[in-house]
């Protein structure tokens, strides 16, 4: 018994010990408390290349902020967009001529800009007219079923009873 | 005082002196509510109560009516009013958790430490809440059919085979292969969706300690123009001897830490305004990272000089003073993968190799 007491209470202070979270009991100083310094923000439209804009708070003063080059226009955000791919700037026409004069064997199968329009508008055409016509056409069936059925139903379940 | 009682009624019609006491009439300043003083108060606040009932309408004359404009009254007044009377104000110290003059906790306004704000739904916070978060749950969805258990794994801290008497009492082994303990991933769930936590700004000038402190004045600058955040500076800890940088000595570093509505309005620029201006940039690289979420990439002098805020107003910076700097996006994803995968669909590119 007498050994034992004193152990208990060794072991019941060093639980205390290891669960007090007050380290500082003795701290005379006192802290300023700072008051936290923040510089002063504006708000400001980004217009993004393609047109879209949104706002956000900025150091910077001016109101709007004009991007010619963004996540809109750029190859590695797009990188599926034909439209950045062939950067070609053929501006005089060279490049052109000189494929008109020498042939154009290494690029005969891409069609030109003008051509890719005319087929991409074309084939949006087609199948614009197509779409519509298809559309027309299960319009037309819907409402033919519809009052073919009308009459059916009501004549079907009859029938069955009559027989 | 019982005794004294009847003579209350008396002491209103007789002067002092003849009233009779119990008590020794001194000079006394203790006071009573049965005492002289208090008796004789009670009409006189009854005098300038008003004799006309309130509930009673008063009418207004015409003229008083059309007078009043407090608007006007208001505008006419050059100076603003003085404020009210008593406003709280924190103490200038904190003299620790025993004084008695405690200061209010930083989110109360009369706090010295308070910051107001957030004033902004930022984009990318919407961007994420009505996209992004949902796109990851679905990713990262992992489905256990019901009655599935996951194979027990092995503790992460291994115990010692006791085959030396030495093992007794020795702490836990680190895992295999490195003391490393890795942040453990749980599986991805409504509630625990990666999210950006906070981003710092770290750019170390190694001119600082060479030359003089203009160029640290100028980092601090550009660093606080382009995150709208007061910036810390920051000693050596190493010596660098090439660059005669001794620990402890020189200020060579300058550091910006963004949280909340700050974080994601830098984000937002940094993703759809100066990252696509970049030259011949191939994007993150893939192997970055501290395998614990956290991902980190760095930006060449003129790509800072980049961001909109140098932009507009260039000139104030001397060109070769611009700062590179390191931007670490720490996230609340427990690995690279989830890291990469929240910053990815949130519009930051990656290339190469990815280390997972």
């Amino acid at each position: 018994m007498t050994l034992s007491i004193p152990l208990r209470r060794s072991a019941v202070t060093a639980a205390r010990v290891q669960t007090t979270t007050f380290i500082c009991s003795q701290c005379r100083h006192a802290t300023l408390l700072r008051r936290p310094k923040r510089p002063y923000t504006f708000t400001q439209l980004i217009t993004l290349s393609d047109g879209s804009t949104f706002t956000h708070r900025t150091t910077s003063p001016a109101p709007v902020y004009r991007s010619t080059r963004d996540t809109r226009n750029s190859l590695l955000w797009n990188p599926s967009s034909s439209k950045l791919m062939n950067v070609e700037e053929d501006e005089a026409g060279r490049l052109a001529a000189f494929r008109a004069k020498f042939g154009r064997s290494w690029d005969a199968n891409t069609p030109t800009e003008a051509e890719t329009n005319k087929t991409a508008e074309q084939t949006d055409k087609e199948a614009e007219a197509a779409a519509r016509a298809a559309a027309e056409e299960e319009e037309d069936d819907n409402l033919l079923d519809l009052i073919s059925s009308f009459g059916q139903e009501e004549e079907q379940p009859s029938g069955k009873k009559k027989n | 005082m019982p005794a004294s009682e009847p003579s209350r009624y008396l002491a209103r019609s007789l002067p002092r002196a003849f009233v009779p006491s119990a008590r020794p009439q001194g000079f006394c300043l203790r006071r009573n509510v049965s005492d002289q003083a208090s008796s004789k108060a009670a009409p006189a606040d009854l005098n300038e109560l008003e004799s006309a009932t309130s509930l009673s309408s008063t009418t207004l004359s015409e003229a008083s009516v059309k007078s009043f404009d407090p608007i006007a009254r208001t505008k006419t007044r050059k100076k603003q009013l003085p404020r009210s009377r008593y406003q709280f104000r924190s103490p200038k110290y904190d003299r620790g958790p025993l004084h008695p003059h405690q200061p209010p906790p930083p989110s109360d306004p009369s706090s010295r430490l308070y910051v107001p704000g957030p004033f902004s739904l930022p984009r990318v916070e919407q961007t994420y809440q009505s996209t992004v978060a949902s796109d990851i749950l679905t990713l990262c969805y992992v489905h256990n059919p019901p009655g599935f258990k996951p194979p027990p794994k092995a503790p992460r801290l291994r115990s010692w085979d006791d085959s030396s008497p030495y093992h007794k009492n020795r702490p836990l082994r680190g895992p295999r292969g490195g003391d490393v303990l890795r942040l453990l991933r749980k599986p991805i769930n409504f509630n625990n969706v990666p999210e950006l936590e906070r981003i710092t700004i770290h750019s170390y000038v190694k001119q600082a300690a060479q030359e003089n402190s203009s160029w640290l004045h100028v980092a601090g600058m550009a660093v606080q123009a382009i995150s709208n955040a007061r910036v810390e500076t920051f000693k050596s800890k190493t010596s660098v001897a090439t660059w005669s940088i001794a620990p402890g000595r020189d200020t060579v570093a300058v550091k910006a830490e963004l949280r909340g509505e700050d974080m994601l309005h830098f984000f937002g620029k940094l993703v759809d305004v100066v990252m696509p201006r970049i030259k011949d940039w191939e994007g993150v690289k893939g192997s970055s990272g501290d395998s614990s979420g956290n991902i980190t990439f760095g930006l060449e002098p003129e790509n800072v000089a980049l961001f909109p805020e140098i932009e507009v107003n260039y000139d104030m910076y001397p060109p070769k003073m611009i700062p590179g700097c390191h931007i670490t996006i720490h996230t609340s994803a427990k690995t690279d993968k989830d890291a990469r995968l929240l910053l990815s669909a949130m519009g930051i590119p990656f290339y190469g190799k990815m280390v997972d």
